[in-house]
């Protein structure tokens, strides 16, 4: 029963990681774009969305209906104001590029929020749970795990059957080759980011909900779900998917073990899978 | 312009990679229907002149004009809506994507026009192993099969100026065979095409005119059927060169 409970746990915490993951694996993953603000801008935008219900009153769905578009709007900002000046090189100057951006945002949000850990109210739902047999399952948790498949399964099929999903893919393989393809580059990898950035302004507000978040908490989110897409396989998008319940099923099972294995028995197993399969657990190569 | 109707033509048109200076004023042109042929040495800067026709280099707006307004340093996607496709050296096809993807993107974001000369269906009827292998991976293929869906994605932009850079590089001679039977089927249609191309011969049958280039020069432009062995050594090769 430990375990069973162990494992439920593992997968609910897996849908977390999977919010995170997915960006990623369309930024990391597809585009080969390093972004080491990821995990800083779920900070951010949670941080902001604390604010916000404080401020406004506002329950979680408004909050959401205002921080994706957001998200999106800073996304594709990034891509189009700093990444696109780096498309087509290789990987080292998206890196710099967003490890400076990383470092200026953790400041800016100490300076803004200092370093106080905070979280948000969401009416009861943040700690209301359903008994399964003796198993008590988080509702928030539940509805974090369906939001992330939903989202998993919509940007897969983006990718593979509309004609947006198809020019980024031909981007990502060969930037050139699809410029002349008639594909421009540029704007596909803006709209790309703006998708891939968006989807953290729902992880921002469920992170908000579901723990404590302070501005220094970003680059362990960014492990996280740089992990997960490592793990589950680079250019695949339910690669992100699958690679964030082996995380977080490690980590659970992990936690149960001792209280301070939980989160190195992620990164034991993360370092398993890129020992035995580097490519990753769903890559075709 | 001159009285002949030139779909395409460069003036003076300069190129180079950082210092180094790929192409020296290079004057060309090619008319609607055409098929020119550019052959040259390993160097002589033919791929470097696609490309700068493609957009894929920085040149001067006055150095490529299309239909006589000034192209030159449009974006490539600009010059795909003007009716420039590209076949690249080296096939560089889309990995990881079916070969109807690889079609389909050509397709998304073809040249807008009320009749579509190239459908997929006309594609699988030009290269019908391509319909065959149409969910494949691409890099699951043969080279030949390759350089016929790379092929296929330049005419399913629409293009009315093909650039073809090395299609038989590296293939076998029944495939190079293969690939430029469908040739003058394009042409048909009214497409030109420039064909850079090692093989000389295979260049001057394919062809209606040609250029040599040597060390980013142009230094032969003749019709392909009046061009001698002696003519092609010389500006192949350059001055001094005994005549084989």
């Amino acid at each position: 029963m430990k375990w069973l409970d162990a494992l439920i746990q593992g997968v609910l915490l897996g849908g977390m990681y999977a919010q995170y993951a997915l960006g990623m694996a369309l930024m990391f993953g597809v585009m080969r774009l390093v972004n080491i603000a990821h995990g800083d801008l779920v900070v951010l935008l949670a941080l902001i969305g604390i604010s916000a219900s404080v401020a406004f009153g506002i329950g979680p769905l408004p909050l959401v209906l205002i921080l994706v578009p957001l998200a999106a709007l800073i996304g594709w900002s990034l891509q189009k104001f700093v990444l696109n000046k780096v498309v087509g090189a290789d990987s080292l100057p998206s890196l710099i590029a967003t490890f400076g951006l990383s470092i200026a945002l953790q400041n800016l949000m100490l300076e803004i929020w200092s370093a106080d850990t905070r979280s948000m109210r969401g009416g009861g739902i943040e700690s209301a749970s359903i008994d399964i047999g003796g198993i008590y399952i988080g509702l928030l948790p539940v509805l974090i795990l369906v939001a992330a498949t939903l989202l998993t399964g919509g940007l897969d099929l983006t990718m593979h059957r509309t004609r947006f999903g198809r020019a980024l893919r031909a981007a990502a393989a060969d930037t050139e080759a699809a410029a002349m393809t008639g594909v421009n580059p540029r704007v596909v990898y803006a709209y790309a980011t703006a998708i891939a950035v968006g989807i953290l302004g729902l992880s921002g507000v469920f992170f908000a909900l579901r723990a404590t978040v302070s501005p220094a908490d970003g680059p362990a989110q960014l492990i996280y779900a740089f992990e997960a897409v490592i793990i589950g396989g680079m250019g695949s998008i339910w690669g992100g998917f699958v690679g964030s319940m082996v995380l977080g099923i490690a980590q659970a099972i992990g936690f149960r073990i001792d209280p301070g294995f939980g989160t190195l028995a992620g990164h034991l197993v993360f370092l398993t899978v890129l020992a035995t399969r580097p490519q990753g657990l769903m890559s075709r190569g | 312009m001159t009285s002949t109707p030139h779909l395409l033509a460069t003036r003076n048109l300069i190129a180079r990679y950082g210092d180094f200076q790929a192409l020296f004023s290079v004057d060309f042109r090619i008319g609607p229907g055409e098929v020119v042929a550019l052959i040259g040495a390993n160097g002589a800067g033919k791929s470097t002149f696609l490309r700068a026709l493609m957009g894929l280099l920085p040149v001067g707006r006055d150095m490529v004009f299309f239909e006589d307004q000034p192209v030159g340093g449009s974006q490539p996607h600009h010059m795909v809506q003007l009716g420039v496709a590209m076949v690249p050296e080296g096939r560089r096809l889309f990995a990881g994507m079916s070969v109807e993807d690889n079609l389909k993107v050509a397709i998304d974001h073809a040249r807008k026009t009320a009749e579509k000369t190239w459908t997929l269906e006309r594609i699988y009827k030009l290269f019908p192993i391509l319909q065959e292998k149409r969910a494949a991976q691409v890099e699951k293929l043969s080279g030949g099969q390759q350089q016929m869906v790379a092929i296929g994605r330049a005419l399913l932009a629409q293009p009315r100026l093909l650039l073809c850079d090395e299609i038989s590089l590296g293939l076998a001679p029944k495939v190079i065979r293969e690939i430029y039977e469908v040739l003058p089927e394009i042409a048909k249609t009214g497409t030109s095409i420039i064909i850079v191309e090692q093989d000389v011969m295979l260049a001057q049958r394919a062809s209606n005119r040609l250029y040599c280039m040597l060390e980013g020069h142009i230094t032969l432009e003749s019709l392909s059927s009046d061009v001698t062995r002696a003519d092609i050594a010389q500006a192949y090769f350059g001055a001094g060169h005994e005549v084989a």
